[in-house]
């Protein structure tokens, strides 16, 4: 602010001058408001904190600044003036985004978390949610593997829903169903997670899972360019395989395995070291009332698995712009992203383990019975092949291109009537390609080469409008109404095209006209386009009595085009309280104690929206006459492809929470804490229907399929949150800002699989493990009434001296291999899912160092180990597979089975996130400051596990009720180093 | 002034609101409603549902792990040992050699599902269309083959009718069964074709299923009716319009559509009616190299050494196994680098009649192999060889059978002499149960009804093998759990908890 000479000077002036400091750090504070106490006369402080003012000796000097404690002085006979104000850890005044709008922090009474960009974490950060990472409790956010394209598992207070948007609601700027893609963290001003029902019921249909509000930064309303940093960063990063591995070629010939000569380390030969880098250079300012900030961000992500990529440019435009005298707030953000990205068959990461590590990469056909391409591949086996091979022979690659466009203005009627419509536009395209070569031995070969693209349009449209009004009813109490109106529509449309038999590999999938067969086994052609409608309507009212006792309550009413007539519209409702206790007591050295207690109903969508409806789709190909030579009687099926259940609706979680948000000390000691029930009814899920019998949801059809989608299952959960940081210790002259939260679960338990009348079951089974030779065995059990997630199987005594397995069911019987017992007398051998969660941070500030290191871990979840599982044992007969050795490895040579000897106890510390920054000094006129920085994640971890990597798993392919599966084609961990700059220009 | 602007402006509010409201539809733009396909007037519609209802008959019958492995895996022809780390799948195959089979087997549960869905796909085609009426004639006696199968196997079973409504049909006696089978074909039969159309049914496959269905009447409902079986035999063998063939495997080749002995097949097609995966279910993994296969095979199914040397030696049906060394397309000899090393065989292929053991450490080269369906040069995992589902070699068989049991033991011996000539051997001169019952082992192998002639001839509940005798109540499979759970008014079959 830079206000100019103003007013009548009453008394002889003179010029002050002095410099504010922060009492955190010491260095001067830039943009520090210096003002005249009852004038309009104010400068604010340079670059460095220094300022210079007219004010006459009996006039007072108010010093102020975000997140600091004002102070004011009296001038007196002072001519300079140093100010060292203290930070504020009384968060009270900040404001936190809540759905459609905002709330001081003290009046919220829902569970509502709110990180800012000090709070994130550093280093070679792909995806927003790793930002968060350990911050919230009840947050989970897990990337089992270093995948640089895999997805990252966001769970908020664990399982919500069977369906599709298993994860939270991401909100980019008020637009509700963005994608993590779009927004680069270079750019995030501030993330807010609505924990609770009551703060999520606001978006309703969609708020079940969570919701994560992200707020990108915008311009400044300083004149002129205001600001232009530059980020940059390189990274390296490296496998680690936990605490498994390989028989090394000589090991395995030693132990009687078939020799063939060479030695080769498979694992070595796929990875490599990875380099990714990144750059993010952004601008704001502002020209005439509008503000601006426009970045563009570069990534180059690539994988541990040489083939494996992942690049995105993201460029971002906000622009905001005030007229008439601010009443009128006209916003506009435009966001373009542009990615890549390659991949390989995750098959190879099996192979890598278990190929014959006596086996040479290459053979000319001297050795292998079959060596196509070159390489040395073993007719010996069904299912296996030579790793190396498969990741050059077949690749996957594609880009994606999306334009989110949002624009919003907001207009004050008066001075409490603020009308705003918002109007978004999200289009999204991808196009893919894959390619099986001639020499893929797996695959493309015997097919004579494969090769398909494939391509996905998705728009969708969101406009919004609402209404906000502020009252005083009375001295005491004010009110804040809401009430506004949303409609979503989204369109996706797509084709895909296979061919095969090409002559030539070196078109990949850029030729598909050069692939002789377009029909058949192996290829595929198709097209498709379906659009879903969402239509809502909400209301809030927040009120506040004395600045002490706080009101919520609101209610959003959707309609959903995908569900059947009379199911169309659901209602979540809710309502909170809560009461500033430091108001009416005095409590001593807590300065802050925030009671709220909540309870909001809110829904999830299904995963499709064709699934109440009875659709005929493609069958099979016909042919009348058989004869392949007359072509005017060939035709394509109609198929039902599911059966309808016109009496689907929505999935409702009725969800109470009370807690605490406190401050000890003046703010030295914050935190939260909450206890949260959550009753989850009427889960979608796709039920075993008596096949050929009529459907008794759709009158007069059959079932043509085995399942249906019902509303079917209720399941309750609970857990205790807390939360907490402790600012401004020090230790000499280090300062110290440790902070941890814990999540314990009261796991999620089955109330109920059935529908009405008598569909349904008392268990469902699932997770089997695959060939070979463990088919058929499914190690899941969900029972009504007991935990989801339980794992069920024999007991492992021992090894007998035959070097053969003793195993014991639930009775005591003894048998030799899993198929020696009846399902129903196994006992339960462990759970999925984990006890509790926690994450500890520590900061640590030295003059211009820094130092923070950030600790995670999840305690008393079990994992089945696939790999131990398959290929622990001796294969002393044949010496086919290549063995994993860990240090839990028994002598045995009975051919694999499963018991409880291959479910661990995964419970694990992780050091997820270590930086040490450096500011450098910086005396230059145009560089505001320089931020050198190393940072390294997932640095160790501690653990019992013995398989490739301890987090959590909460699906197997989707699919919510069968947790903690390691599968054979996990992606190899990593852990990386990063070396960053950060350059704030002015 | 601002008074109305504010109550304007909730009035535009709540308007915009109650627009919101509205509850929006769901367009389709990709598929078809049923009443888009009821209002169809394209005539070719109702043929390709037509067939396409018999596709859903094609389905998996020559497929791994449903009706077919159920029938082979329970009888004393064929065997999946487990081999070491391959094959133990949970024990399922092993108690299905045994006869401990129970109501979670996987198998089971697939043999059900397949069945009902076409029943399902045939009863909603009936029901769209029940005007049309040589199209609802067919469909009601293709769903009565189904039903054949579900008699045959799980016996009490749920009938289910294209007028139906009850979502939990509930179990049916077999005899109520039986009787529904021989109502749907006889009320239906005149109005299918006479013309020998091979893969959809005429008036002699439909015949054919009669005749099933009376020879296996006394297992089904306690009373024999072979007299009934003889009526419909006779019919089918004097209308003259199939003959068996000199070259016995002419009925099995890849291109055996022109077979004069096959009277209804399921026309398996590599490009457009999957399912027939024979070759990838017996061959050995290097089996890829005899015949250059698209796909390494599975090296699960094999014929059991008791049922292979039932056969002479210039029996010329002995060429239905794959058996002795193995070689490559080029000649040279195939060997199995990962064999085990207490195979006394060695490492160089060699499918032997002896198997070592069930379990668990088969050796991988043990067993002859299934070799009665051509594999053809370069054949992927989805073979064009059609099954036939009758033949009129399995015809004259019943013919005897039907004749020796109703005291004509002379007549019968003209009939099974006929089978025996055309694949070289010498003719019998005395004919008793067994001897019957073992020349249709040697005739129909691989063409899934052997357990039903175990059945018949009371000698399913012998000991064989790994095989201890079992109890009669193994004689029909057990409903699946999936299926009792899905359906609270289904019962399950004695002696199965």
């Amino acid at each position: 602010m830079s206000v100019g000479f103003q007013g009548a000077l009453l008394a002889q002036t003179k010029t002050v001058t002095g410099t504010v400091t922060g009492g955190d750090d010491g260095l001067g504070i830039p943009r520090v408001n210096v003002t005249v106490k009852g004038t309009t006369r104010g400068e604010a402080t340079n670059l460095d904190g220094t300022f210079s003012i007219q004010v006459a000796a009996t006039e007072t000097l108010v010093f102020s600044f975000v997140g600091y404690i004002a102070q004011e002085i009296l001038v007196g006979t002072q001519t300079t003036i140093d100010v060292v104000l203290q930070p504020d850890y009384n968060e009270l005044d900040e404001i936190v985004v809540v759905g459609y709008g905002s709330q001081e922090k003290k009046e919220i009474t829902s569970a509502v978390a709110s990180i800012k960009p000090e709070d994130f974490n550093n280093g070679n950060i792909s995806n927003p949610t790793q930002l968060l990472q350990g911050k919230v409790a009840g947050l989970s956010i897990t990337r089992p593997g270093g995948d640089p394209n895999g997805g990252f598992n966001i769970r908020l207070r664990g399982i919500s829903t069977f369906g599709g948007n298993q994860s939270p609601l991401i909100v980019l700027d008020g637009v509700p169903g963005a994608d993590l893609g779009n927004v680069d963290p270079n750019d995030i001003a501030s993330i807010d997670v609505l924990k609770d029902g009551s703060a999520a019921a606001i978006y309703g249909a969609r708020g079940s899972s969570g919701v994560i509000l992200i707020t990108t930064t915008k311009g400044n309303s300083g004149e002129g360019i205001s600001n232009i940093s530059v980020n940059t960063f390189a990274s390296i990063e490296q496998k680690t395989l936990n605490k498994i591995s390989s028989l090394s070629g000589d090991e395995f010939v030693a132990r009687g395995g078939l020799d063939l000569g060479s030695r080769t380390d498979w694992v070595d030969v796929v990875t490599q070291d990875a380099f990714s880098y990144a750059t993010n250079v952004s601008l704001s300012g502002s020209m005439g009332g509008t503000s601006y900030r426009a970045s563009v961000n570069y990534r180059n992500n690539e994988g541990i698995v040489k083939g494996f990529k992942n690049e995105r440019l993201n460029t971002r435009l906000n622009v905001t712009h005030n007229a008439i005298n601010d009443r009128l707030r006209l916003s506009a953000n435009v966001n373009l992203t542009n990615g890549s990205y390659g991949a390989k068959n995750n098959g190879l990461f099996d192979f890598a383990l278990t190929y014959n590590p006596t086996a040479p990469i290459f053979d000319d056909g001297t050795l292998s019975q079959n060596s196509l391409g070159g390489y040395f591949q073993t007719l010996a086996s069904s299912d296996y092949f030579n790793p190396e091979a498969l990741r050059r022979e077949q690749n996957f690659s594609g880009t994606n291109k999306t334009i989110l466009a949002s624009f919003r203005g907001e207009f004050d009627v008066t001075d409490d009537l603020t009308v705003a419509i918002q109007y978004n536009q999200d289009r999204f395209n991808g196009l893919n390609a894959n390619s099986f070569s001639k020499s893929d031995f797996a695959y493309g070969g015997p097919r004579g080469g494969v090769a398909g693209r494939t391509t996905d349009d998705r728009f969708t449209e969101i406009i919004t409008g609402t209404l906000n009004y502020n009252t005083q009813i009375t001295d005491d109490l004010t009110a804040n109404f809401l009430i506004g109106a949303e409609r979503q529509t989204i369109t996706a449309e797509g084709f895909g095209l296979q061919t095969r038999q090409f002559l030539f590999d070196s078109f990949g999938a850029n030729n598909l006209g050069a692939g002789a067969l377009v029909t058949g086994p192996d290829t595929n052609y198709y097209s498709y386009k379906n659009q879903n409608i969402l239509n809502s309507a909400f209301f809030r009212a927040n009120l506040s009595f004395q600045g002490t006792y706080f009101l919520s309550a609101s209610v959003r009413s959707e309609s959903y085009s995908g569900f059947g007539d009379n199911e169309k519209t659901g209602y979540f409702p809710a309502v909170s309280a809560g009461a500033e206790l430091t108001e009416i007591a005095d409590l001593g050295p807590i300065s802050q104690l925030k009671f709220r207690v909540s309870y909001g109903i809110t829904g999830a969508l299904p995963g499709s929206a064709d699934l109440a409806l009875p659709i005929f789709r493609n069958g099979g190909r016909i042919d009348l006459d058989g004869d392949a030579n007359t072509t005017d009687d060939q035709f394509i099926a109609p198929r039902q492809s599911q059966n309808a259940n016109p009496t689907l609706k929505w999935e409702t979680k009725k969800e109470f929470n009370v807690g605490f948000d406190f401050a000890v000390f003046d703010g030295k000691i914050t935190g939260s804490t909450d206890y949260y029930t959550r009753n989850i009814e009427d889960l979608i899920f796709n039920v075993p229907v008596p096949i050929g019998a009529p459907n008794p949801f759709d009158a007069g059809n059959f079932n043509t399929v085995g399942s249906t989608f019902v509303n079917l299952a209720d399941m309750r959960s609970a857990g205790f949150e807390f939360s907490a940081s402790i600012n401004g210790l020090k230790l000499g002259p280090v300062s110290w800002t440790p902070s941890f939260n814990f999540t314990i679960y009261d796991k999620t338990t089955i109330e109920k699989l059935s529908v009405g009348d008598g569909l349904g079951f008392e268990e469902l089974r699932g997770g089997n493990l695959g060939a070979p030779g463990q088919n058929n065995t499914q190690i899941i059990l969900n029972t009504v009434g007991e935990t989801l997630g339980n794992f069920v199987g024999a007991k492992f005594i021992g090894i007998d001296e035959n070097g053969q397995y003793v195993l014991e069911d639930a009775n005591g019987v003894r048998g030799a291999s899993a198929s020696d017992f009846a399902l129903d007398d196994l006992a339960v051998i462990g759970n999925a899912l984990p006890d509790a969660d926690f994450g500890i941070n520590n900061a640590f500030q030295y003059n211009n160092w820094d130092f923070s290191f950030f600790l995670r871990g999840s305690v008393g979840h079990d994992l089945y180990n696939s790999f131990r599982s398959f290929y622990e044992n001796q294969d002393a007969s044949t010496g086919a597979w290549n063995s994993v050795v860990t240090d839990k490895t028994p002598v045995v040579t009975a051919s694999p089975t499963f018991s409880d000897l291959y479910i661990e106890d995964a419970t694990f510390i992780r050091l997820d996130n270590l930086q040490l920054g450096y500011r450098v000094p910086s005396n230059s006129e145009w560089i505001e400051n320089i931020n050198v920085y190393f940072a390294a994640q997932n640095l160790f971890t501690i653990t019992n596990y013995t398989g490739l990597d301890p987090e959590v798993r909460y699906t197997d392919g989707g699919n919510p009720l069968v947790p903690g599966m390691e599968r054979r084609n996990t992606f190899i961990p990593t852990r990386s180093f990063t070396l960053g700059v950060k350059l704030n220009i002015k | 002034m601002i008074r109305y602007t504010k109550t304007t402006i909730l009035a535009v509010a709540l308007l915009f609101v109650a627009a919101a409201c509205e509850e929006p539809v769901q367009e389709i733009f990709d598929g078809v409603t049923p009443e888009e396909l009821a209002q169809s007037t394209d005539p070719a519609l109702i043929d390709v549902l037509k067939a396409s209802a018999y596709n859903r008959i094609i389905g998996t019958w020559g497929g791994h792990n449903s009706l077919w492995s159920m029938h082979e895996v329970a009888s004393d022809e064929m065997v999946v040992t487990h081999k070491g780390a391959d094959w133990e799948d949970g024990g399922q195959w092993i108690r299905m050699h045994r006869h401990e089979y129970n109501a979670q087997e996987e198998a089971i549960n697939n043999g059900w599902g397949y069945c009902y869905t076409a029943i399902g796909d045939m009863n909603l085609l009936i029901q769209q269309n029940p005007n049309v009426t040589a199209l609802v004639a067919e469909l009601k006696i293709l769903r009565s083959l189904v039903y054949l199968w579900l008699i045959d196997a799980y016996g009490n079973v749920p009938i289910v009718l294209s007028t139906d409504t009850d979502a939990t049909p509930p179990t049916r006696t077999r005899a109520d069964v039986f009787t529904f089978i021989e109502s749907s074909i006889l009320d239906n039969i005149s109005e299918l074709p006479t013309e020998n159309t091979k893969t959809t049914l005429n008036q002699w496959s439909a015949r054919a299923i009669l005749a099933k269905l009376y020879l296996n009447a006394e297992v089904y409902t306690g009373s024999a009716r072979w007299a009934d079986a003889e009526a419909q035999i006779d019919l089918i063998i004097n209308s003259g319009v199939f003959s068996l063939e000199n070259n016995f495997f002419s009925n099995f080749v890849t291109n055996n559509e022109n077979s004069s002995e096959n009277i209804l097949t399921l026309p398996y097609d590599e490009n457009n009616a999957n399912g027939f995966n024979i070759a990838q279910m017996t061959g050995h993994y290097s089996t890829q190299a005899t015949f250059d296969l698209q796909d390494s095979p599975w090296n699960g199914y094999a014929s059991l050494e008791e049922f292979y040397n039932a056969y002479e030696t210039n029996d010329a049906r002995r060429n239905s196994f794959l058996a002795g060394p193995q070689f490559a397309l080029d000649g040279s000899p195939l060997t199995d680098d990962n064999a085990e090393a207490t195979d006394p065989d060695g490492p160089g292929l060699n499918f032997t009649p002896e198997i070592n053991e069930l379990a668990p450490n088969s050796f991988r080269q043990a067993g002859v192999r299934v070799g009665k369906f051509e594999y053809r040069v370069g054949a992927t995992p989805n073979l064009s060889n059609d099954f036939p589902i009758f033949r009129y070699g399995d015809i004259l068989l019943m013919k005897a059978e039907v004749m020796h049991r109703q005291g004509n033991t002379a007549g019968a011996l003209n009939y099974v002499n006929q089978i025996r000539s055309r694949s070289g051997i010498a003719a019998l001169t005395t004919l008793t149960d067994d001897i019957l019952l073992a020349e249709r082992g040697r005739e129909m192998f691989a063409e899934g009804y052997r357990r039903s002639d175990l059945i018949r001839f009371g000698k399913y509940n012998d000991a064989w093998w790994a095989k201890d005798a079992s109890n009669p109540s193994v004689n029909i499979f057990p409903i699946p759990q999936g299926q009792l759970d899905a359906n609270p008014d289904l019962v399950q079959n004695p002696g199965y908890n």
